[in-house]
């Protein structure tokens, strides 16, 4: 499917991350929208989705309750499906609950798209994020703990604009 | 480095980063911040490629101050911006978090993408 694009990514903001799997891509639009297979993959280890929820309708729900080792930080993200073109493209975002009703803390649009290479597949995962960001982000800190930092970034920060 | 252990958004104020975004969203500010990149520079020197009254370019001096993303110090009649780096760390890291968690969630993603085609087989 192809139009003029929508979107332009800003890089103060936003990551493309573009990959290629040796696996046919009905099997990786299986993996994005089936809970019991969301929850498997979704949140960086090792934290974990206690509980997955998926409505896979424009407007529907996807929510993922993602909690820390112990138990006892909890982050229950509430989002809602904008587009879905099944074996090609997913669209959600936190901004919208489900039914389109805006929600108070909207931080992100994810974008996945699918395209076939013979039996393989290539994919973009796409994040938009908005720019006061910093509280969503401060919610996840968790995930982070240990991880190194990417120091080229400041390059791309600056002079990528 | 570990970015997790810088506390950014600690304070239950304003966070620093909404302000830093927002500067940052100027190109002649943008400007200024590359050219502070390289090294320290009098108003003169920061102002003279732009074609911009001084009075307003020192308005966009002041918001990038405002934010903590430059410093100034007064020698005698000369002014010298410097970049401070701390509040570029908190930029870069709360991106280089975002692409941290995708990178590991697609990681995470593609091999179990590939565990469930070899169950199919």
């Amino acid at each position: 499917m192809s139009s003029t694009p929508l979107f332009k990514p800003d890089p103060r903001l936003d990551l493309v991350l573009e990959r290629f799997i040796d696996a046919p891509r009905e099997l990786l639009w299986t993996a994005l929208t089936t809970p019991e297979h969301v929850r498997q993959w979704f949140t960086p280890k090792p934290w974990t989705v206690s509980d997955c929820e998926i409505d896979l309708r424009p407007g529907g729900l996807f929510r993922t309750r993602m909690q820390s080792p112990d138990g006892k930080e909890v982050n229950d993200r509430h989002c809602c499906y904008l587009d879905i073109v099944p074996n090609e493209r997913l669209v959600w975002t936190d901004a919208l609950l489900p039914g389109y009703r805006p929600s108070g803390d909207p931080f992100i649009t994810a974008v996945i798209s699918l395209q076939p290479e013979g039996k393989a597949t290539r994919y973009t995962a796409t994040a938009i994020h908005r720019d006061e960001a910093t509280r969503k982000n401060h919610e996840e800190m968790g995930f982070f703990d240990g991880w190194g930092t990417v120091a080229d970034q400041l390059a791309a920060y600056v002079k990528g604009i | 480095m570990t970015a997790a252990t810088i506390p950014q958004t600690a304070s239950p104020n304003i966070p620093p980063i909404d302000g830093i975004f927002r500067a940052l969203s100027d190109p002649t500010r943008r400007r200024v911040v590359e050219r502070l990149n390289r090294s320290p520079a009098s108003v003169g020197e920061l102002a003279h490629p732009f074609d911009m009254a001084l009075p307003s370019f020192i308005e966009h001096l002041k918001v990038l101050e405002g934010c903590g993303l430059v410093r100034s110090e007064k020698a005698g009649r000369v002014r010298t911006y410097r970049l401070a780096p701390e509040p570029l760390m908190l930029a870069e890291n709360w991106l280089a978090e975002q692409r941290a968690l995708w990178e590991r969630r697609l990681d995470q993603f593609d091999e179990y993408v590939l565990k469930l085609k070899e169950k199919g087989k």
